[in-house]
Protein backbone atom coordinates (compact mmCIF):
# COMPACT_ATOMS: atom_id res chain seq x y z
CA UNK A 1 0.00 0.00 0.00
CA UNK A 2 1.05 3.24 -0.79
CA UNK A 3 1.57 4.87 2.24
CA UNK A 4 3.57 8.50 0.84
CA UNK A 5 0.11 10.52 -0.58
CA UNK A 6 -1.95 9.10 2.33
CA UNK A 7 -3.31 11.62 4.64
CA UNK A 8 -2.54 11.17 8.24
CA UNK A 9 -4.14 12.26 11.84
CA UNK A 10 -1.79 14.96 11.87
CA UNK A 11 -2.89 16.47 8.95
CA UNK A 12 -5.16 19.59 9.06
CA UNK A 13 -8.97 18.85 7.98
CA UNK A 14 -8.84 21.95 6.02
CA UNK A 15 -6.24 21.02 4.30
CA UNK A 16 -8.25 17.70 2.92
CA UNK A 17 -10.96 19.63 1.04
CA UNK A 18 -8.62 22.23 0.21
CA UNK A 19 -6.75 19.54 -1.97
CA UNK A 20 -9.48 17.96 -3.19
CA UNK A 21 -12.87 19.54 -2.63
CA UNK A 22 -15.57 16.25 -3.46
CA UNK A 23 -14.54 14.90 0.05
CA UNK A 24 -16.44 18.02 1.60
CA UNK A 25 -19.35 15.37 1.01
CA UNK A 26 -17.52 13.05 3.05
CA UNK A 27 -17.31 15.30 6.27
CA UNK A 28 -20.97 15.57 5.91
CA UNK A 29 -22.02 12.20 5.94
CA UNK A 30 -19.34 11.68 9.16
CA UNK A 31 -21.09 14.27 10.58
CA UNK A 32 -18.47 16.88 10.74
CA UNK A 33 -19.36 20.61 10.35
CA UNK A 34 -17.36 23.19 8.54
CA UNK A 35 -15.15 25.50 10.41
CA UNK A 36 -12.43 23.43 11.02
CA UNK A 37 -9.86 26.82 11.75
CA UNK A 38 -6.46 24.79 12.36
CA UNK A 39 -7.42 21.71 13.88
CA UNK A 40 -5.93 18.59 12.69
CA UNK A 41 -7.79 15.48 11.30
CA UNK A 42 -7.21 13.72 15.23
CA UNK A 43 -8.58 16.18 16.99
CA UNK A 44 -11.75 16.89 15.18
CA UNK A 45 -12.58 13.77 15.24
CA UNK A 46 -12.02 13.08 18.87
CA UNK A 47 -14.09 16.05 19.13
CA UNK A 48 -17.24 14.55 17.23
CA UNK A 49 -16.61 11.01 18.41
CA UNK A 50 -15.80 9.92 14.97
CA UNK A 51 -13.51 7.02 14.56
CA UNK A 52 -10.37 8.23 13.12
CA UNK A 53 -8.88 5.14 11.49
CA UNK A 54 -12.09 4.66 9.06
CA UNK A 55 -12.55 8.40 8.76
CA UNK A 56 -9.04 8.79 7.26
CA UNK A 57 -9.64 5.13 5.26
CA UNK A 58 -12.58 6.75 3.75
CA UNK A 59 -11.13 9.77 2.67
CA UNK A 60 -7.59 7.81 1.53
CA UNK A 61 -10.21 5.69 -0.81
CA UNK A 62 -11.84 8.35 -2.47
CA UNK A 63 -8.34 10.08 -3.08
CA UNK A 64 -6.64 7.17 -4.02
CA UNK A 65 -9.14 6.07 -6.48
CA UNK A 66 -8.45 8.96 -8.80
CA UNK A 67 -5.18 7.25 -9.60
CA UNK A 68 -6.37 3.57 -9.20
CA UNK A 69 -6.39 2.35 -5.89
CA UNK A 70 -5.01 -0.28 -4.71
CA UNK A 71 -6.52 -3.33 -3.54
CA UNK A 72 -5.98 -4.36 -0.22
CA UNK A 73 -7.52 -7.30 1.74
CA UNK A 74 -6.29 -6.69 4.65
CA UNK A 75 -6.88 -2.91 5.21
CA UNK A 76 -6.00 -0.78 7.94
CA UNK A 77 -7.98 -0.66 11.47
CA UNK A 78 -11.31 0.24 10.19
CA UNK A 79 -14.00 0.12 12.58
CA UNK A 80 -16.85 -1.73 11.03
CA UNK A 81 -19.83 0.11 12.88
CA UNK A 82 -18.16 3.48 11.81
CA UNK A 83 -18.20 2.29 8.53
CA UNK A 84 -22.18 0.94 8.61
CA UNK A 85 -22.53 4.42 9.79
CA UNK A 86 -21.25 6.42 7.16
CA UNK A 87 -22.34 3.74 4.67
CA UNK A 88 -26.31 4.50 6.39
CA UNK A 89 -25.39 8.59 5.96
CA UNK A 90 -24.90 8.24 2.38
CA UNK A 91 -27.69 6.29 1.74
CA UNK A 92 -29.79 9.03 3.02
CA UNK A 93 -28.00 11.25 1.35
CA UNK A 94 -28.90 9.77 -2.01
CA UNK A 95 -32.37 9.36 -0.91
CA UNK A 96 -33.69 11.51 0.95
CA UNK A 97 -31.53 14.74 -0.38
CA UNK A 98 -30.00 14.44 -3.41
CA UNK A 99 -32.20 12.24 -5.77
CA UNK A 100 -35.15 14.40 -4.57
CA UNK A 101 -33.18 17.23 -5.25
CA UNK A 102 -32.54 16.66 -9.02
CA UNK A 103 -36.22 15.31 -9.93
CA UNK A 104 -37.38 19.10 -8.83
CA UNK A 105 -34.53 20.54 -10.91
CA UNK A 106 -35.57 18.23 -13.79
CA UNK A 107 -38.96 18.38 -13.69
CA UNK A 108 -38.55 22.46 -13.71
CA UNK A 109 -36.27 22.14 -16.60
CA UNK A 110 -38.48 19.97 -18.20
CA UNK A 111 -41.32 22.43 -17.83
CA UNK A 112 -39.77 25.46 -19.39
CA UNK A 113 -40.44 23.20 -22.99
CA UNK A 114 -44.24 22.57 -22.58
CA UNK A 115 -44.52 21.26 -26.06
CA UNK A 116 -42.20 18.88 -25.15
CA UNK A 117 -44.90 17.18 -22.24
CA UNK A 118 -45.08 13.77 -22.99
CA UNK A 119 -41.44 13.30 -23.79
CA UNK A 120 -41.29 15.18 -20.23
CA UNK A 121 -44.16 12.83 -18.69
CA UNK A 122 -41.97 9.90 -20.08
CA UNK A 123 -38.74 11.28 -18.63
CA UNK A 124 -40.38 11.74 -14.93
CA UNK A 125 -42.31 8.06 -15.21
CA UNK A 126 -38.50 6.89 -15.65
CA UNK A 127 -36.79 8.84 -13.11
CA UNK A 128 -39.53 7.71 -10.28
CA UNK A 129 -38.58 4.11 -11.28
CA UNK A 130 -35.14 4.50 -11.08
CA UNK A 131 -35.61 6.02 -7.76
CA UNK A 132 -37.54 3.01 -5.71
CA UNK A 133 -34.38 0.56 -7.70
CA UNK A 134 -32.64 2.70 -5.65
CA UNK A 135 -34.06 2.59 -3.01
CA UNK A 136 -34.86 -0.82 -2.70
CA UNK A 137 -31.18 -1.70 -3.13
CA UNK A 138 -30.40 0.16 -0.36
CA UNK A 139 -33.10 -0.59 1.86
CA UNK A 140 -31.76 -3.96 1.31
CA UNK A 141 -28.20 -3.42 2.69
CA UNK A 142 -29.27 -0.88 5.35
CA UNK A 143 -32.04 -3.86 6.40
CA UNK A 144 -30.38 -6.85 5.66
CA UNK A 145 -26.24 -6.63 4.86
CA UNK A 146 -25.77 -4.12 7.69
CA UNK A 147 -27.46 -6.54 10.15
CA UNK A 148 -25.94 -9.65 9.07
CA UNK A 149 -23.08 -7.62 10.15
CA UNK A 150 -23.76 -6.28 13.54
CA UNK A 151 -24.85 -9.87 13.97
CA UNK A 152 -21.58 -11.07 13.15
CA UNK A 153 -19.93 -8.69 15.65
CA UNK A 154 -21.95 -9.48 18.53
CA UNK A 155 -21.04 -13.48 17.94
CA UNK A 156 -25.03 -14.08 17.38
CA UNK A 157 -25.39 -16.93 15.04
CA UNK A 158 -25.89 -16.05 10.95
CA UNK A 159 -27.27 -19.10 8.79
CA UNK A 160 -25.31 -19.48 6.23
CA UNK A 161 -25.21 -16.23 4.53
CA UNK A 162 -21.88 -14.67 3.82
CA UNK A 163 -20.62 -11.68 2.49
CA UNK A 164 -19.51 -13.21 -0.81
CA UNK A 165 -22.94 -14.14 -1.24
CA UNK A 166 -23.37 -10.09 -1.21
CA UNK A 167 -20.18 -9.09 -3.14
CA UNK A 168 -20.69 -11.33 -6.38
CA UNK A 169 -24.30 -9.87 -6.68
CA UNK A 170 -23.91 -6.38 -5.40
CA UNK A 171 -24.65 -4.31 -8.91
CA UNK A 172 -23.36 -0.94 -9.31
CA UNK A 173 -27.10 1.16 -9.10
CA UNK A 174 -26.10 4.41 -11.46
CA UNK A 175 -26.48 1.92 -14.48
CA UNK A 176 -30.24 3.31 -15.08
CA UNK A 177 -29.33 6.96 -14.05
CA UNK A 178 -26.35 6.96 -17.16
CA UNK A 179 -28.87 5.17 -19.29
CA UNK A 180 -30.89 8.22 -18.45
CA UNK A 181 -28.68 10.98 -19.23
CA UNK A 182 -27.86 8.94 -22.52
CA UNK A 183 -30.98 9.29 -23.54
CA UNK A 184 -31.70 12.70 -23.18
CA UNK A 185 -28.61 13.74 -24.87
CA UNK A 186 -29.19 11.59 -27.61
CA UNK A 187 -32.67 11.70 -28.13
CA UNK A 188 -34.27 14.82 -26.54
CA UNK A 189 -35.84 16.83 -28.85
CA UNK A 190 -34.67 20.36 -27.87
CA UNK A 191 -34.93 22.99 -30.34
CA UNK A 192 -33.23 26.04 -28.07
CA UNK A 193 -30.80 25.61 -25.50
CA UNK A 194 -31.93 25.46 -22.09
CA UNK A 195 -29.53 26.45 -19.28
CA UNK A 196 -31.31 24.99 -16.64
CA UNK A 197 -31.71 21.37 -18.31
CA UNK A 198 -28.07 21.43 -18.86
CA UNK A 199 -26.94 22.40 -15.03
CA UNK A 200 -29.63 19.41 -14.01
CA UNK A 201 -27.33 17.10 -16.33
CA UNK A 202 -24.55 18.00 -14.54
CA UNK A 203 -25.90 17.40 -11.47
CA UNK A 204 -26.67 13.93 -13.28
CA UNK A 205 -22.96 13.57 -13.81
CA UNK A 206 -21.95 14.21 -10.88
CA UNK A 207 -24.39 12.33 -9.05
CA UNK A 208 -23.77 9.09 -10.87
CA UNK A 209 -19.75 9.49 -10.56
CA UNK A 210 -20.67 9.87 -7.08
CA UNK A 211 -22.88 6.39 -6.89
CA UNK A 212 -20.28 4.92 -8.51
CA UNK A 213 -17.84 5.69 -5.99
CA UNK A 214 -20.14 4.86 -3.15
CA UNK A 215 -20.52 1.42 -5.24
CA UNK A 216 -16.81 0.86 -5.35
CA UNK A 217 -16.46 1.64 -1.78
CA UNK A 218 -18.83 -0.68 -1.11
CA UNK A 219 -17.01 -3.21 -3.06
CA UNK A 220 -13.05 -2.37 -2.16
CA UNK A 221 -13.76 -1.47 1.61
CA UNK A 222 -16.21 -2.74 3.30
CA UNK A 223 -16.70 -6.24 1.40
CA UNK A 224 -13.25 -7.07 2.14
CA UNK A 225 -13.10 -6.23 5.98
CA UNK A 226 -16.37 -8.00 6.73
CA UNK A 227 -14.48 -10.95 4.79
CA UNK A 228 -11.67 -10.34 6.69
CA UNK A 229 -13.65 -10.85 10.31
CA UNK A 230 -15.73 -13.93 8.85
CA UNK A 231 -12.02 -15.47 8.62
CA UNK A 232 -11.34 -14.24 12.25
CA UNK A 233 -14.44 -15.94 13.55
CA UNK A 234 -14.02 -19.25 11.50
CA UNK A 235 -10.30 -19.52 12.75
CA UNK A 236 -11.24 -18.48 16.55
CA UNK A 237 -13.93 -21.35 16.52
CA UNK B 1 -21.36 0.74 -31.60
CA UNK B 2 -19.75 -0.93 -28.57
CA UNK B 3 -21.47 -1.41 -25.63
CA UNK B 4 -21.62 0.50 -22.33
CA UNK B 5 -21.37 -2.14 -19.91
CA UNK B 6 -18.41 -1.56 -17.91
CA UNK B 7 -15.30 -4.18 -18.17
CA UNK B 8 -13.65 -5.62 -15.11
CA UNK B 9 -9.92 -5.47 -15.19
CA UNK B 10 -7.82 -6.87 -12.13
CA UNK B 11 -4.09 -5.83 -12.66
CA UNK B 12 -1.35 -7.99 -10.50
CA UNK B 13 2.13 -6.81 -10.21
CA UNK B 14 4.12 -5.93 -7.42
CA UNK B 15 5.80 -3.31 -9.36
CA UNK B 16 3.85 -0.02 -8.83
CA UNK B 17 5.09 1.54 -11.89
CA UNK B 18 4.11 -1.36 -13.73
CA UNK B 19 0.65 -1.42 -12.55
CA UNK B 20 0.08 2.67 -12.97
CA UNK B 21 1.51 2.07 -16.67
CA UNK B 22 -1.07 -0.11 -17.60
CA UNK B 23 -3.85 0.91 -15.99
CA UNK B 24 -3.25 4.42 -17.78
CA UNK B 25 -2.36 2.79 -20.90
CA UNK B 26 -6.09 1.18 -20.67
CA UNK B 27 -7.88 4.74 -19.66
CA UNK B 28 -6.61 5.85 -23.28
CA UNK B 29 -8.60 2.94 -24.63
CA UNK B 30 -11.93 5.09 -24.86
CA UNK B 31 -13.77 2.14 -27.08
CA UNK B 32 -14.22 0.50 -23.43
CA UNK B 33 -15.41 1.36 -20.62
CA UNK B 34 -12.62 -0.27 -17.83
CA UNK B 35 -12.80 -0.57 -14.17
CA UNK B 36 -9.89 -1.07 -12.94
CA UNK B 37 -8.29 -2.90 -9.89
CA UNK B 38 -4.30 -2.79 -8.75
CA UNK B 39 -3.47 -5.49 -6.69
CA UNK B 40 0.30 -5.79 -5.20
CA UNK B 41 0.77 -9.52 -4.28
CA UNK B 42 -1.06 -12.78 -4.44
CA UNK B 43 -3.05 -12.94 -1.13
CA UNK B 44 -4.79 -10.00 -1.75
CA UNK B 45 -5.61 -10.87 -5.23
CA UNK B 46 -7.13 -14.81 -3.77
CA UNK B 47 -9.41 -12.63 -1.82
CA UNK B 48 -10.29 -10.23 -4.45
CA UNK B 49 -10.74 -13.01 -7.27
CA UNK B 50 -13.57 -14.60 -4.94
CA UNK B 51 -15.27 -11.13 -3.77
CA UNK B 52 -15.64 -9.65 -7.19
CA UNK B 53 -14.73 -11.96 -10.26
CA UNK B 54 -13.03 -9.57 -12.99
CA UNK B 55 -13.74 -10.37 -16.84
CA UNK B 56 -9.81 -9.78 -17.35
CA UNK B 57 -7.02 -10.96 -15.00
CA UNK B 58 -3.73 -8.94 -16.53
CA UNK B 59 -0.78 -10.67 -14.13
CA UNK B 60 2.84 -10.89 -14.04
CA UNK B 61 3.70 -14.40 -14.08
CA UNK B 62 6.38 -14.17 -12.14
CA UNK B 63 4.64 -13.71 -8.96
CA UNK B 64 3.22 -16.35 -9.34
CA UNK B 65 6.33 -18.57 -8.46
CA UNK B 66 5.28 -22.19 -8.12
CA UNK B 67 1.78 -21.18 -7.04
CA UNK B 68 0.13 -22.59 -10.29
CA UNK B 69 -2.92 -19.86 -9.62
CA UNK B 70 -4.06 -19.88 -12.85
CA UNK B 71 -4.90 -23.02 -13.80
CA UNK B 72 -6.94 -22.71 -10.26
CA UNK B 73 -8.56 -19.22 -11.77
CA UNK B 74 -9.91 -20.99 -15.06
CA UNK B 75 -10.86 -24.22 -13.24
CA UNK B 76 -13.29 -22.17 -10.66
CA UNK B 77 -13.96 -19.45 -12.91
CA UNK B 78 -13.97 -20.18 -16.63
CA UNK B 79 -15.13 -16.73 -17.68
CA UNK B 80 -11.61 -15.25 -16.59
CA UNK B 81 -9.42 -13.93 -19.53
CA UNK B 82 -6.00 -14.35 -18.20
CA UNK B 83 -3.45 -11.86 -19.60
CA UNK B 84 0.47 -12.22 -18.48
CA UNK B 85 2.51 -9.10 -18.16
CA UNK B 86 6.09 -9.66 -20.05
CA UNK B 87 9.06 -7.37 -18.37
CA UNK B 88 11.33 -9.66 -18.83
CA UNK B 89 12.11 -13.30 -20.63
CA UNK B 90 9.79 -15.81 -19.71
CA UNK B 91 9.75 -19.72 -20.45
CA UNK B 92 6.94 -20.15 -23.13
CA UNK B 93 5.98 -23.46 -20.78
CA UNK B 94 4.96 -20.46 -18.11
CA UNK B 95 2.94 -18.91 -20.78
CA UNK B 96 0.84 -21.66 -21.89
CA UNK B 97 -1.80 -21.07 -19.15
CA UNK B 98 -2.62 -17.58 -20.29
CA UNK B 99 -5.27 -16.33 -22.95
CA UNK B 100 -2.85 -13.95 -24.26
CA UNK B 101 0.25 -11.56 -23.20
CA UNK B 102 1.07 -8.25 -22.91
CA UNK B 103 4.81 -6.97 -23.47
CA UNK B 104 5.61 -3.39 -21.54
CA UNK B 105 7.33 -2.79 -24.65
CA UNK B 106 4.11 -2.97 -26.90
CA UNK B 107 2.47 0.05 -28.11
CA UNK B 108 -1.16 1.55 -27.34
CA UNK B 109 -2.41 -0.04 -30.40
CA UNK B 110 -0.83 -3.11 -30.50
CA UNK B 111 -2.54 -3.46 -26.80
CA UNK B 112 -5.87 -2.30 -28.34
CA UNK B 113 -5.76 -4.99 -30.87
CA UNK B 114 -5.10 -8.04 -28.13
CA UNK B 115 -8.35 -6.69 -25.65
CA UNK B 116 -10.57 -6.65 -28.59
CA UNK B 117 -9.48 -9.96 -29.75
CA UNK B 118 -10.04 -11.67 -26.19
CA UNK B 119 -13.36 -9.10 -25.72
CA UNK B 120 -14.65 -10.31 -29.08
CA UNK B 121 -14.53 -13.83 -28.23
CA UNK B 122 -17.97 -13.16 -26.34
CA UNK B 123 -19.45 -10.50 -28.85
CA UNK B 124 -21.83 -12.20 -31.02
CA UNK B 125 -22.02 -10.40 -34.45
CA UNK B 126 -22.88 -6.15 -34.13
CA UNK B 127 -25.34 -4.55 -36.03
CA UNK B 128 -23.89 -1.82 -37.26
CA UNK B 129 -26.93 0.38 -38.76
CA UNK B 130 -29.04 2.30 -36.64
CA UNK B 131 -32.00 2.35 -38.28
CA UNK B 132 -34.77 0.58 -36.91
CA UNK B 133 -37.00 -1.73 -39.12
CA UNK B 134 -40.67 -1.39 -38.99
CA UNK B 135 -41.28 -4.68 -37.18
CA UNK B 136 -38.78 -3.58 -34.08
CA UNK B 137 -40.99 -0.40 -34.05
CA UNK B 138 -43.79 -2.48 -33.51
CA UNK B 139 -42.01 -4.62 -30.84
CA UNK B 140 -41.09 -1.05 -28.62
CA UNK B 141 -44.09 -0.30 -29.17
CA UNK B 142 -45.40 -3.20 -27.71
CA UNK B 143 -42.56 -3.51 -24.75
CA UNK B 144 -42.98 0.21 -23.57
CA UNK B 145 -47.18 -1.10 -23.02
CA UNK B 146 -45.58 -3.94 -20.55
CA UNK B 147 -46.65 -6.94 -22.90
CA UNK B 148 -44.62 -10.21 -21.73
CA UNK B 149 -42.34 -11.57 -24.96
CA UNK B 150 -45.25 -14.08 -25.27
CA UNK B 151 -47.84 -11.75 -25.49
CA UNK B 152 -45.90 -9.74 -28.30
CA UNK B 153 -45.06 -13.19 -30.01
CA UNK B 154 -48.94 -13.82 -30.04
CA UNK B 155 -49.79 -10.80 -31.12
CA UNK B 156 -47.56 -10.52 -34.23
CA UNK B 157 -47.56 -14.41 -34.80
CA UNK B 158 -44.03 -14.61 -34.31
CA UNK B 159 -42.21 -17.15 -32.15
CA UNK B 160 -40.67 -16.06 -28.96
CA UNK B 161 -37.46 -16.60 -30.29
CA UNK B 162 -37.63 -13.83 -32.77
CA UNK B 163 -39.31 -11.78 -30.09
CA UNK B 164 -36.04 -11.74 -28.09
CA UNK B 165 -33.77 -11.95 -31.03
CA UNK B 166 -35.56 -8.38 -32.35
CA UNK B 167 -35.37 -7.21 -28.26
CA UNK B 168 -31.62 -7.42 -28.28
CA UNK B 169 -30.55 -5.61 -31.80
CA UNK B 170 -33.25 -2.66 -30.69
CA UNK B 171 -31.30 -2.59 -27.48
CA UNK B 172 -27.86 -2.35 -29.45
CA UNK B 173 -28.93 0.24 -31.66
CA UNK B 174 -30.12 2.38 -29.89
CA UNK B 175 -28.09 1.36 -26.13
CA UNK B 176 -30.99 1.67 -24.45
CA UNK B 177 -31.29 -1.32 -21.84
CA UNK B 178 -34.46 -0.83 -19.79
CA UNK B 179 -38.36 -0.74 -21.01
CA UNK B 180 -38.75 2.54 -19.04
CA UNK B 181 -35.62 3.80 -21.32
CA UNK B 182 -37.36 2.85 -24.61
CA UNK B 183 -40.74 4.39 -23.67
CA UNK B 184 -38.82 7.41 -23.59
CA UNK B 185 -37.55 6.67 -26.92
CA UNK B 186 -41.05 5.67 -27.81
CA UNK B 187 -42.32 8.70 -27.10
CA UNK B 188 -40.08 10.92 -28.58
CA UNK B 189 -40.61 9.23 -32.10
CA UNK B 190 -44.17 8.98 -31.40
CA UNK B 191 -44.39 5.33 -31.58
CA UNK B 192 -47.14 5.30 -28.44
CA UNK B 193 -48.67 7.54 -26.56
CA UNK B 194 -48.22 9.09 -22.98
CA UNK B 195 -51.03 6.97 -21.59
CA UNK B 196 -49.95 3.71 -23.34
CA UNK B 197 -46.69 3.66 -21.13
CA UNK B 198 -48.08 4.96 -18.29
CA UNK B 199 -50.39 2.01 -18.22
CA UNK B 200 -47.28 -0.03 -19.20
CA UNK B 201 -44.44 0.97 -16.65
CA UNK B 202 -46.05 0.72 -13.43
Amino acid sequence: MNHINRYKPTDKMSNIIFRNYSLISVMSRFGLPLGFGEKTVKEICDKQNVDCNTFLAVVNFIEEEQYGYEYDAENEQISLPALMDYLKQAHSYFLDFNLPSIRKKLKEALELEPKNNDVTQSILLFYDKYETEVNRHMEYENKFVFEYVENLISGKDTGSYRIKNFAQKHNHIEKNLTELKNIIIKYYPQETCNNLLNATLFDIFHCESDLNLHCKLEDELFTPAVAELEKRLVNER
Amino acid sequence: MKDNDSIKIAITDNSTIIRAGIASVLKRLSNHNFTINEIANLDALKIFIRLHTPDILIINPLILSNNNITLSVKKEFPTIKTIAILSSFIDQKTLADFDDTISIFDDTETINTKLEELLAEDDEETTDTEQLSLREKEIIACVVKGMTNKAIADKLSISIHTVITHRRNITKKLQIHSAAGLAIYAIVNKIVEIQDIKDGIN
